[in-house]
């Protein structure tokens, strides 16, 4: 079958990185101007009359040959040894993030490879968009760009795992407009062994564990799995955390079961768990005294019409300071009881969305948004389960709520030597 | 210096483009609409002047669950089985 990709000019690279790894860039891709959405029809309906002849062109006219798919420089490359050249270099080479990063020699990649029991060759996941294949020689790689130390190793491939995982959605996770990045957590015995910070500013600067390891999984995403900022990476704004996202939780002050306890790991185990997320918003409540005050807090932060969550459905994250959470689990609530009124309370009454947003959410989400009665409201998630909890930071009367993109499940694994 | 490839090779496997018709006389055009928004508006507008300008046979519409999410192989297969040319859509 004879096909032609139609976009705007802006998303080009995704266009070209996407028929690449289908293995056809030769495919044609005809663009009109940018954008297609949230302009009237007729605007649209003009940029479509502009570009019939060159559609006809391309469904009709051989495109010639295509280039080879695939590339990759090879296991290794000559770079600058220099290190203040070598960080102009890996910028031009796209594979940098704008911080310093430590070259990658064999050397250092064979330390770094020390940290795990796993082959060189061993090949970890395919990274979409480009379908870069993440041997965790690539894996470690990155990891020594990053900073990361050996013993970090396994917990960046397995992080690396999740996100590769069909459930995680990685391809619109990579390139998506919406402000998304994989947040790592890490629960088990690992995280104080590694010293992965749990506690206050858990989520700020400070912690070279959180630090590299966030950033590691970054840096692979965007250089093996070939999602570059501006080019396939089509992020509108992004958000501080593409830099580097990783947080443990402080299992020690929370109140509940741990999140890898939930899916069924043992306490002993160690996990990483890869989310979506969008930059964390606090949640300020300094003056609850009971579980349901403090519902009304974190539901009021949730219940917002400018959330994908709420008609793309997911997994928002609510990061409960130990003190909320204390607050939260007295009177003997469990984390159920409590995500479940969070939930209930997450309500925003579809009167409040623009007529246009209803349009639309009817056709993505028609059980939530379409022909409902007057009085109907929209939750900040399809079901109450889906309200993520985790106990994490220091002393202080804040939370977090983390946001998703929505069309993405969270994925937990083991972390393995 | 040697360094050790930060991107690793792609798995990507070439693929030869399928031959185009010499014209449009008679075939069926598929549109597969993204879901974002106007994509449709887009589409079916250049749908319609390929077909009055090609002589295209008939011009049909299938969809994805979400702009988010890639097509099924059943809708994929019916496009195949029913159509010589395609146009589909990325981007806002």
């Amino acid at each position: 079958m004879a096909c032609v990709v139609l976009g705007t000019d802006e998303f080009i690279p995704l266009a070209r990185a996407q028929v690449s790894a289908k293995g056809l860039p030769g495919l044609p891709v005809v663009t009109v101007p940018h954008p297609i959405g949230g302009i009237p029809p007729a605007a649209v309906t003009a940029k479509a009359e502009a570009i019939v002849d060159r559609v006809l062109r391309a469904l009709t006219e051989s495109p010639g040959a295509s280039g080879a798919a695939g590339g990759g420089a090879g296991p290794s490359m000559e770079a600058p040894g220099d290190i203040e050249e070598f960080q102009t270099w890996l910028m031009e080479q796209g594979w940098g993030d704008g911080l310093p990063a430590i070259p990658p020699t064999r050397e250092r990649v064979a330390r770094m490879l020390s940290g795990t029991g796993r082959r060189p060759d061993d090949i970890a996941a395919i990274l979409v968009p480009r379908l870069g294949r993440a041997s965790v020689e690539a894996i470690a790689a990155n990891a020594v760009l990053a900073g990361a130390l050996p013993e970090h190793l396994p917990v960046i491939v397995a992080a690396v795992e999740a996100a590769a995982d069909p459930a995680f959605n990685l391809q619109a996770i990579q390139t998506t407009t919406h402000p998304c990045s994989p947040l790592v957590i890490i629960n088990g015995p690992i995280a104080q062994r590694l010293g992965i910070h749990a506690g206050g500013n858990v989520l700020g600067q400070g912690a070279r564990a959180n630090a590299v390891i966030g950033r590691a999984l970054r840096l692979i995403l965007q250089n093996v799995g070939g999602a570059r900022p501006g080019k396939e990476d089509r992020a509108t704004h992004g958000h501080p955390g593409k830099y580097s996202y990783c947080m443990a939780e402080n299992e020690a002050a929370s109140p509940w079961e741990p999140l890898s306890v939930e899916r069924g790991f043992t306490a002993g185990e160690s996990t990483v768990t890869v989310c979506g997320s969008e930059a964390p918003h606090n949640i300020n409540d300094h003056a609850s005294t009971t579980p349901a005050n403090i519902v009304t807090t974190v539901a009021s932060v949730m219940a917002t019409v400018g959330s994908n969550n709420i008609y793309l459905g997911g997994e928002p994250l609510v990061v409960l300071g130990p003190e909320h959470a204390a607050t939260a689990a007295s009177s003997g609530w469990s984390k159920d009881d409590f995500r479940r009124q969070v939930w209930e309370r997450s309500a925003v009454p579809l009167a409040s969305f623009a007529q246009e947003n209803i349009g639309r959410f009817a056709t993505i989400f028609p059980e939530g948004f379409k022909d409902r009665p007057a009085g109907a409201v929209a939750r900040a998630a399809r079901d109450w389960r889906d309200i993520m909890v985790v106990v994490a930071g220091g002393a202080g009367k804040h939370s977090a709520l983390i946001p998703t993109f929505g069309a993405t499940r969270s994925v937990t694994r083991r972390i393995t030597d | 210096m040697h360094i050790v490839d930060p991107a690793s090779s792609s798995a990507a496997a070439a693929r030869t483009l399928a031959p185009r018709p010499a014209s449009l006389q008679g075939v069926t055009i598929a549109l597969l609409d993204n879901s974002k928004p106007n994509a449709s508006v887009l589409l079916e507008r250049v749908g319609e002047l390929l077909a009055a300008r090609g002589g295209a046979l008939a011009v049909r519409a299938w969809g994805k669950p979400g702009s988010s999410i890639g097509a099924s192989v059943t809708v994929l297969e019916e496009i195949a089985a029913a159509a010589r040319v395609a146009l589909t859509a990325s981007a806002d």
